[in-house]
Formats: structure tokens, sequence, C-alpha cells
């Protein structure tokens, strides 16, 4: 336990370990129990323990058979995305030799408000590539670069030498209207070991400010956890 | 996993045949809707093909991380559609209503296996069982629960705590269990 925590105080700091391990802490318990754990290595056992009860939960539901139907999409699906390339690694562009893209990017989250000045909102128009447009995009790490490819109302986004997420880490990517908060996409992805990945962004894009992108938890959040890692400026 | 990871087609048909049951299964529980479980489990799995299969074993099993991400999604999926009453459906006949077409040695074990945890959870007492599955299967935070139920949100976490210690020690080493 962490100096000045007060949770030992209160005699059981524990007590938020069942509601931490099912998710369904608030925002603001959430955040103080992940301190709390950090230096309370009882707490972490008791997580450790609890955790592997809630992963058997999923074996309380009855057992049923997957809809046929339900195995043939997901699978063709699959095959068809396997046509166009690996998961996770950048499909070959249809706009032919790639662009120059932004590279001063910096070595942190934070240190991303501080590079405004690279590359906002740099749009270019691809030669040959009709109305499309792309987006280059600030990136938190100094050798990585990104770009955000706009084209009859779709977005890709293009990520080359990004380091991969921490382990048990994903990104996940973000729309951003105005002052609201983030909205979620169904959008997770991981780099090759090369860094590149090519993904498409899914969702209406109308009155969309900002594509951002995180690293959250294996399966995606509903709300950013840490700081973005990468962020393009549609308007 | 690594086969995956390197973009086998194959390789993702085993990992689906293998955990898509339980997947579903799970999202039928959550969401109480064929279609939207079908939806569900699509775009679960379908995000872990997109993401480049990002599995780390030292995490824990293959099913846990899968269902983890389905979980996550239904908890999405619920909150967009507003399905709450829809999804109260009560557990028997479930299995009936959408029976497996033949039943293998893999899915007969897999019914073994959930008969067994599901009687660890129901010798729970109700007002703990009632707590974990709010929050597990409906999505609830802690607050809207105790909100539900009229009780206090401390009463509500001593509540989840105690019975997922309980569930853990009726169940022994839950390690040894998941596969």
């Amino acid at each position: 336990m962490s100096p000045g925590d007060p949770r030992g105080e209160r005699g059981d700091c524990g007590r938020d370990a069942g509601a931490y391990v099912l998710g369904c802490l608030d925002a603001s318990e959430l955040e103080d129990f992940r301190r709390h754990l950090a230096g309370c290595v009882v707490c972490r056992d008791e997580v450790a323990a609890l955790r592997s009860v809630v992963e058997l939960l999923p074996m309380t539901a009855p057992q049923l058979a997957v809809p046929r139907a339900l195995r043939r999409r997901v699978l063709a699906e699959v095959r068809a995305a396997r046509r166009e390339g690996a998961p996770g690694r950048a499909r070959r562009s249809r706009l032919g030799p790639r662009m120059p893209l932004a590279r001063g990017a910096l070595a942190g989250a934070a240190a991303i408000a501080a590079a405004a000045a690279i590359a906002i909102g740099l749009v270019a128009f691809l030669p040959g590539s009709g109305r499309a447009r792309s987006v280059i995009a600030r990136v938190a790490y100094p050798s990585a670069s990104a770009v955000v490819r706009l084209q009859s109302g779709h977005a890709e986004l293009i990520v080359r030498r990004m380091p991969a997420a921490p382990a048990g880490d994903i990104y996940e990517v973000w729309l951003k209207r105005g002052a609201r908060p983030p909205a979620p996409t169904s959008a997770l992805f991981g780099v090759t070991s090369a860094g590149a990945a090519a993904v498409d962004v899914p969702g209406d894009l109308g009155g969309v400010s900002e594509v951002l992108v995180t690293p959250e938890r294996l399966g995606g959040s509903l709300r950013p956890t840490r700081a973005p890692v990468i962020i393009a400026r549609l308007a | 996993m690594a086969l995956v990871r390197d973009g086998q087609a194959r390789a993702f048909e085993i990992v689906f045949d293998r955990h898509a049951g339980p997947a579903f299964s799970l999202a039928y529980r959550m969401c109480g809707r064929r279609g939207l479980a079908e939806e569900v489990v699509q775009e679960a799995f379908l995000s872990l093909w997109r993401s480049g299969a990002r599995y780390d074993r030292t995490r824990g099993s293959v099913r846990s991380w899968v269902l983890g991400v389905v979980h996550n999604r239904a908890i999405d999926a619920l909150r967009r559609h507003v399905a709450r009453d829809a999804r109260d459906v009560p557990d028997e006949g479930i299995a009936e209503r959408l029976p497996a077409a033949e039943l293998t040695d893999a899915e007969a074990a897999r019914r073994e296996e959930s008969r067994a945890v599901r009687g660890a959870l129901s010798a729970l007492p109700a007002e703990q069982r009632q707590v974990i599955e709010l929050a597990y299967f409906g999505g609830f935070t802690h607050s809207q629960i105790a909100q539900m139920l009229g009780t206090p949100v401390g009463t509500v976490k001593g509540r989840m705590r105690l019975g997922l210690t309980k569930l853990r020690l009726s169940l022994g080493d839950p390690s040894r269990v998941a596969t």
C-alpha cells in the first residue's frame, strides 16, 4: 500500500476487489483502485484470484450451438480480408506510391500537445486519386507515422513504424466530434513486426473532427483510459 | 495462435470453431436476442482477426481472451440497443430453442463444465448471485445495481466480493477448470 493511501486507514483495502474484477466500478473509483493496486500486493493477489473466477462466469450460460449462418458469415469475411492482406498488415495502397508521412512525432503521449506545429491537419490531395485526400496525423512516437485516408465517406488509418501496444493492450480507434467525448469504434488493431497496419475506420464520419487512437486493454474500452498516441484532425 | 497472428485464415477457422460456441452462448445470455448475439459474436471475432490476434499467453487461456472480447462487445451492444427487457429470459429452455445439431465430445465436455460452474453459482446465496449476475451479464455498474435493489453501495460491493470468493473456494483452483 502506498503512503497516504486512505484505504488502509479504513481497515479493508480490498473491499472494491469484487466490483473491480466484475468491471462495474464507477470511473473515479476505478482510477482510485488501480492506483491502490499498484502499491498493494495483497489486493493484487486477491484480484488475480477473483479474476480467475470471473473468467469462468461465461460458462454459467447455457451452452448453445453456433448458428451455421453466423459461422459462414464470419469465415467468409475473414477469407475476403485475407485476399486483401493479412490482419494487422498494411494493405497495398490503391493509391500507388506511398505519400510522404510526417516523421516529426514526439516521444510520449503528453508530448503530442507540444507538437501542434507539426503536421496538424496537413491535407494532401493525392495525385490521380480523384477526391481522395489524406490527413497526416500527429503521432506520439518519434519514428512512427500515421495518415487517415478519406474517400467517399470512408476512412482508412494507415500507420508505419508504430511500436506494438504494451503486452495485454491493443490499439483502439475513436471518433471525436467537437467538444463531445470520443466515441469508441469497433476498430481494434495491432501492428506487424515492422509496425505497419491498415485499419478501416468504421462508423458515420459525419461531424467527426478528429480520429484518435489510444492503447487499451484487449477487447477495447467504451471510453479512453490513456492519452491518444495518434491524433488526426479532419476538420 | 501464432498462425492466426500471421494471417492464416485456416488457423482462425480453428480458433473460431473451438471458441465460438461459448462465445455465442455468452452473447445470447447477455443480449437475450439471437440476432443481437450473432452481431456481437461476429463483431468480436472479426475484431480479433483485424487486430492481428494479439494474444498474450501469459495472461490466460485463449478462451478467456476471446470471451473477454465478446463480453465487452456485448456490453457495448446492450448500451446501444437498450435491450434490458428483451434479455430478461430465464435460462431454462434456451438450449432447447437453439439446440446443437450434433453433440460432439468437445460440446459435451463444454456442457458438462458449464453445468459444474452453474451449479457452483446456483449454490451461492441469492443476494450474492444476483449482484454478480447483474454486474457481469447485465453490464450494470455497482451504483446502478445498488439503486435497483435499494441496497447500499457498500453492501453490493461486499456481496460481489464474498460471492466471488465463495465461488473460488467451491470450484477449487479455477485455472484447472478453464482451458
